[in-house]
């Protein structure tokens, strides 16, 4: 037939004419194929060991720049440190998950970490039905876990603490507020412990420093970790309400409110990673970042399956094993206070002093 | 301006009386269903978008393929390096899209899983498309439907079946609901259903959110925003590897053709989405047809709502609808607005969609790459001039016609 | 200017539209060009104005071949065009929608007012056109919007003037005053082709006259030809323009209008305090310039449009509050007056159009399910019966003539059993051949003892059908006369000279149809 020739004619030009375009982009490609290599050149690559770490994301994806992309940068870090080689699907909705796992399971993974409490079933089942592979699970733990099955939790109510500590000591107007992303509890997490540390505070200093945005039960939240323009707003409202440092626990979203403080002149605290490498240009107002250590936790797991260590025994991030801590101060802290947090930390890690 | 009423019908002159050979339009528009060489240039059409999108795909994988672009840099000291790794990487791709979409029983029945879904929500977009109401309300309908299939499966205490029949029927009417409103909306009060759907999007996804951050809806000792699954007994049963809802997909697009093709109220929807004047002029109630079109396209988002809740036993959360609503959209476009073609449009959809994770899984291959053929597929499908052109299916310019029009004559 | 056309042909794919058409334009001559619907002669002239490219032959300007890229050049090479649908600014003065588009300016971009303003007013004194420059466009009668019309292509020094159905929107009176002033831009030497399908117009005015068919130009006739001569030029075989019918047998009074008034949603009083009654066995004729009220008329006839005040009764029963459905279904049959606006869905074949107000009766279907083989049967046989020109029963209507488009409303509407018949202009746009044959239907449905209520802005229509002429405008009926009543004075009422009111300005009565 006429029009199927015509056809092929027409998709074998379009391969010469992008075949040609290709040709002309070889700047490009030099630029591209050079950038990852500088990127990962910092420790010399391991040798590479027959082992495959996999993950798999929850319907955010790998570029979440949050949860997803801190786990995701914890297997590429063992991919680096330990050799091991990597696969990864990003899910784009919630019903795929099961799916997805068991694409990664045909793919010969033997390990496989996934993001997030939504993927909680799907990876109890693919563990069931899997018994030599390991699976990690951030953020969720089970109450009774299969042999293959780790849970990676973190206090974070730890560190939280000293940072609620250290904004109710740096406020000068006697207001601080937190926001969230979402009231689920490994968000409100942040923010109760984000609250007793502004109580401690009051407590011991006989202070009344206000804590705006979560009260203990309710509180501010964005309903989106997306959406930067709302975490501007709650901010903005705070700010307006006399808060002169926010928290914000909100993901990307918290951007937003880190604008907000910049915008106002005022203190942040950001979450999860260190702000001032991850949010640089917001550098200048942030007194300290709640870093939260998934990317550690993550290797850690995937060393321990290579090694055989693995167990079902549940992660949790302390500040005693370094899986939460507080990034390096802001230089206008007082070392009083410097001081006062790192006692603080000091009380936490040996138990005399209990946060809920 | 002129109080003279322009005489409207399109029918330049070139299309002088019936029993002259007319230009091709007329049949480009309008493929008869009963006349299977007048879906030829339809069929064709589809299958170079699905090409050149291809193409383009395959461009894209070895862009981003680190040894092809490696092999570029040196492109004309080794161009054969170059085009094995170029290969390599577009075999890899494709083949991993092939086997991981439809390679074995086991991934056939994901993918039709997978398609149930798009397939049923499709439907409806197809179903208030004919009735000339363009619903972007598919997500909102689903999250009703979730909310009503959900809370029925894993609250109630029902015998297995009787459990799931409850559980489906609830879904499927929340979603009629909750789509009859949009309906109601414009027939009452012209309120457009464009504006009106993609802002009961956004109210059901605070309903969700909001339900999901009560108890009822929460796992008993947890508080995440996810609920608990369904009960086995309200799931779908499996027919040869799939679930039941797989087959109530089939069953609907017959059903709906059925509606269109061969009903009274399919002639109503049919007739006034085309034109809505001379439906109202021939005693048809316009209004009620907008209500039902909508109530009905609701009922199809419904019934795709439950299969992931009670097909994939998927716990609700404020994620769960993801896309599928707005790939519905794309569905029905590419599917035409008809049923067989939404079916197949629904099962393309969902090969990508299963087809683009193993590709993830094996070849490395971003997840965008599924995402993108998509897009680019229903791009040339949407854009039927720039396949043409392509293709120089036409080479007599389309723009004489248009000029001819309203020249009374 | 003398203007050659040489072989001249377009094809459209397969399809011929114009078939090597030869024509020569003297100097001040008036060229009549006739032809049916669709026969080609838009296509003619939309190649001589520059929209379309020809696929063979010439244009011949005082012995040189030209080619029109465009509009714009063949406004340089003198060609005017006045169209159907006026394009002019209704918020523009006159001068203004003159000027449009080369707009005169005094450096700096100011608009030259007072030069346009001159040219009007020189223009309209040399061809006794009396338009005013300063008037708005929207303040002024159809027939004077045309002259702007004119006066815009005069003032491009246009040579010859293509008049594109002029006399389609215009009153009797207008036609009058527009064929004397074709006859002054004749005399002063601009040639016009005036495109037509009008008998009586073309040999009351024409020099030449050429008649089109299936793009063609099948022969020239001077204008002492017959009406009949022509006609069968035009449509190929014999026709008869006077419609046969018995003296009608009225009966009871079956429909009756008292008082009736509607308020358009802009507030303006479309239709004013309308008394009417239509009886079995009768056609009354609706005549008036369109826009002074029938349209709301026959929309309120069949309860698409809610009257604001007065009664409707049909057999003696209050019909006022009825929407379309139940005046369907009471027996009213009704042929609006755009069938691609109301009459039919273009996209649904012949066969679904065909039973679009019917597809819900027992005939047609049980339950919610169609009856496809009732369907089918139906459209063979109404295709058969009005002689329905289509490919096949599943062919679009959209695809059809215009005639056969308006076969398929007619033959729908004829095909169950009627009270009374409300055909709003049930021939525009229609073909000679299918005019007789929609005209002796509807003297048929008459002879059934229907009553039958005709609105046309065609007189001859009116003269050829009814049995009683009411005559409307300005919302108003402002005369009912019987049939023998004289053109003049018809076109009298029409142009309100009954009423008591001034003439036509315009605003009340430009009403969208």
């Amino acid at each position: 037939m006429k029009k199927t020739a015509r056809i092929a004619a027409v998709v074998s030009i379009a391969a010469l004419t992008l075949a040609a375009c290709g040709e002309r982009s070889n700047d490009e490609a030099d630029d591209a194929s050079s950038t990852p290599s500088a990127s990962s050149s910092a420790p010399a690559p391991a040798e590479q060991v027959d082992f495959k770490a996999c993950m798999v994301s929850d319907s955010g994806g790998f570029d979440d720049k949050s949860f997803n992309q801190t786990s995701h940068d914890g297997m590429e870090n063992a991919a680096t440190n330990l050799g091991v080689q990597t696969g990864e699907v990003e899910s784009q909705s919630d019903s795929e998950y099961g799916d997805n796992i068991e694409a990664l399971v045909s793919q010969g993974c033997n390990s496989i970490t996934t993001v997030g409490f939504l993927l909680g079933d799907a990876t109890l089942a693919a563990a069931k039905k899997h018994k030599d592979v390991d699976f990690s699970i951030v953020d969720f733990a089970y109450e009774k876990a299969p042999k293959n099955v780790k849970g990676l939790t973190f206090n974070t109510n730890e560190n939280s603490f000293l940072a609620g500590y250290l904004a109710a000591a740096t406020s000068e107007s006697g207001t601080v507020g937190t926001l969230g992303g979402m009231n689920i509890p490994t968000v409100t997490i942040f923010m109760e412990g984000f609250r007793q540390g502004v109580e401690k505070y009051n407590e011991d200093e006989g202070a009344d420093v206000q804590l705006l945005g979560w009260d203990g039960k309710s509180g501010s939240f964005t309903d989106d970790f997306e959406d930067k323009t709302k975490g501007q707003a709650i901010a903005e409202q705070m700010i307006g309400q006399g808060a002169d440092v926010v928290f914000p626990v909100a993901g990307p979203a918290g951007l937003g409110a880190l604008q907000a403080a910049k915008d106002a002149d005022v203190d942040a605290i950001w979450v999860d990673t260190d702000g001032c490498v991850s949010a640089a240009e917001y550098c200048d107002v942030l007194l300290t970042s709640v870093v939260k250590a998934m990317d550690v936790a993550v290797e850690e797991a995937i060393a321990a399956s290579l090694n055989d260590e693995f167990s079902n025994e549940v992660y949790v991030g302390t500040l005693e094993n370094g899986g939460v801590s507080l990034a390096d101060l802001s230089d206008d802290v007082d070392s009083e206070v410097a001081d006062k947090i790192e006692e603080l930390k000091e009380q936490i890690i040996s138990g005399e002093l209990e946060v809920k | 301006m002129s109080p003279e009423t322009p005489e409207q019908a399109p029918a330049p002159e070139e299309q002088a009386t019936g029993t002259d050979p007319k230009p091709e339009e007329a049949q480009v528009e309008r493929a008869d269903p009963r006349n299977p060489v007048s879906w030829l240039p339809t069929l064709v059409e589809t299958a170079v978008a699905i090409a050149v999108a291809l193409v383009i795909g395959a461009l894209l994988v070895v862009l981003s393929d680190q040894d092809a672009l490696e092999a570029l840099a040196y492109l004309f000291t080794y161009p054969a390096d170059f085009f094995n790794a170029a290969w390599d990487a577009i075999w890899s791709s494709y083949s991993a899209l092939v086997r991981g979409s439809v390679g074995s029983g086991d991934r056939l029945a994901t993918t039709l899983e997978r398609a149930a879904p798009l397939i049923c929500a499709g439907l409806g977009v197809s179903l208030a498309f004919r009735a000339g109401l363009f619903n972007i309300g598919a997500t909102g309908q689903m999250v009703f439907g979730f909310l009503a299939a959900g809370y029925v499966g894993f609250t109630w205490d029902l015998p297995p079946v009787l459990h799931m029949l409850v559980a489906l029927v609830a879904g499927v009417v929340a979603g009629a609901l909750y789509g009859g409103l949009v309906g109601l909306l414009k027939a009452r009060t012209g309120a457009h259903e464009v504006i009106t759907t993609i802002m009961f999007n956004y109210l059901a996804a605070s309903i969700l959110l909001y339900a999901l951050s009560k108890d009822a809806f929460q796992r008993p000792g947890s508080d995440n925003t996810q609920s608990p699954p369904v009960a086995d007994s309200a799931t779908f049963g499996s027919v040869a590897d799939v679930h039941l809802g797989v087959v109530l997909a089939f069953l609907a697009a017959g059903g709906v053709w059925w509606l269109l093709e061969r009903s009274t109220l399919g002639f109503e929807l049919r007739a006034v989405g085309s034109n809505p004047d001379a439906s109202r002029t021939a005693g048809m109630n316009v209004s009620k047809v907008f209500t039902v079109g909508m109530l009905l396209a609701g009922a199809l988002a419904g019934l795709a709502s439950t299969m992931q809740v009670l097909g994939d036993q998927s716990s609700l959360s404020p994620t769960l609808a993801g896309n599928i609503g707005f790939d519905a959209i794309t569905v029905a476009l590419l599917g035409r607005a008809t049923p067989l073609g939404t079916v197949l449009a629904g099962l393309l959809f969902g090969a990508l969609s299963v087809g683009g994770v193993a590709m993830q899984a094996s070849a490395g291959t971003p997840k965008e790459l599924a995402q993108v053929l998509q897009a680019l597929i229903v791009l040339f499908v949407a854009a039927p001039a720039l396949v043409r052109g392509l293709t120089r299916m036409r080479s007599s310019a389309s723009g004489s016609t248009v000029q001819a029009k309203g020249w009374g004559g | 200017m003398r203007l050659e056309i040489k072989g001249l042909t377009k094809r459209f794919g397969s399809f011929t539209a114009n078939d090597s058409i030869d024509l020569t334009i003297e100097p001040g001559e008036i060229h009549c060009l006739l032809g049916e619907n669709g026969a080609g002669k838009s296509t003619l002239m939309n190649m001589l104005y520059g929209l379309l490219d020809p696929t063979e032959g010439q244009i011949v300007v005082d012995g040189e071949p030209v080619t029109f890229a465009s509009p714009r050049d063949a406004i340089a090479a003198g060609i005017g065009m006045v169209h159907q649908h006026f394009m002019l600014v209704p918020v523009f003065s006159v001068a203004e929608n003159v000027m449009l588009g080369r707009e005169h300016t005094r450096g700096l971009g100011v608009l030259n007012r007072r030069k346009a303003a001159e040219t009007v007013r020189e223009l309209s004194s040399r061809y006794n056109l009396a338009v005013d420059p300063d008037a708005l466009i929207e303040d002024l009668p159809v027939g004077v919007q045309q002259r702007v019309e004119i006066i815009k292509a005069l003032s491009h020094d246009a040579k010859v003037l293509i008049l594109d159905e002029p006399t389609a929107v215009l009153t009797p009176q207008e036609i009058d005053e527009l064929m004397e002033i074709m006859r002054e831009l004749k005399r002063q030497g601009t040639s016009i082709i005036f495109i037509t399908h009008k008998l009586r117009e073309v040999k009351a005015v024409g020099d030449k006259i050429s008649v089109i068919r299936r793009g063609k130009v099948v022969g020239t006739a001077p204008p002492t030809a017959s009406e009949t001569e022509l006609a069968e030029m035009m449509v190929g075989r014999a026709v008869q323009l006077v419609v046969d019918k018995e003296p009608a047998n009225v009966g009871e009074e079956v429909l009756s209008v008292e008082n009736l008034t509607v308020v358009d949603p802009r507030g303006h009083q479309v239709l004013k305090d309308v008394t009417l009654a239509a009886r079995g066995g009768e056609v009354l004729g609706i005549a008036g310039v369109q826009g002074n009220g029938q349209t709301e008329l026959v929309k309120a006839l069949l309860g698409l449009v809610r009257p604001d005040a007065g009664t409707i009764r049909l057999d003696g029963e209050d019909i006022t509050r009825h929407g379309p459905r139940e005046s369907l279904d009471a027996g009213i049959g009704y042929v609006p007056e755009d069938r691609s606006h109301d009459g039919y869905v273009g996209d649904f074949s012949v066969r679904e159009n065909l039973i679009l107000d019917l597809y819900r009766t027992d005939g047609f279907s049980r339950g919610l399910a169609l009856r496809l083989d009732a369907i089918e049967q139906n459209a063979d046989a109404r295709i058969k019966e009005f002689d329905i020109r289509t490919e096949s029963p599943e062919t679009p209507v959209r695809s059809l003539s215009g005639g056969n488009q308006q076969k398929v409303v007619v033959a729908r509407e004829f095909s169950r059993p009627l009270k009374v018949l409300v055909a709003a202009q049930p021939t525009r746009g229609v073909d000679v051949g299918s005019i007789e044959f929609i005209h002796k239907r509807i003297v048929a449905e008459r002879d059934r003892g229907t009553a039958v209520v005709i609105v046309s802005t065609e007189l001859d229509e009116i003269y050829a059908l009814a049995d009683r002429i009411a005559v409307m405008y300005d919302g108003r009926v402002v005369g009912v006369v019987g049939p023998e009543t004289p053109r003049e004075e018809i076109g009298l009422l029409m142009a309100g000279a009954g009423a008591g009111t001034t003439a036509a300005t315009g605003t009340d009565t430009e009403v969208e149809a």
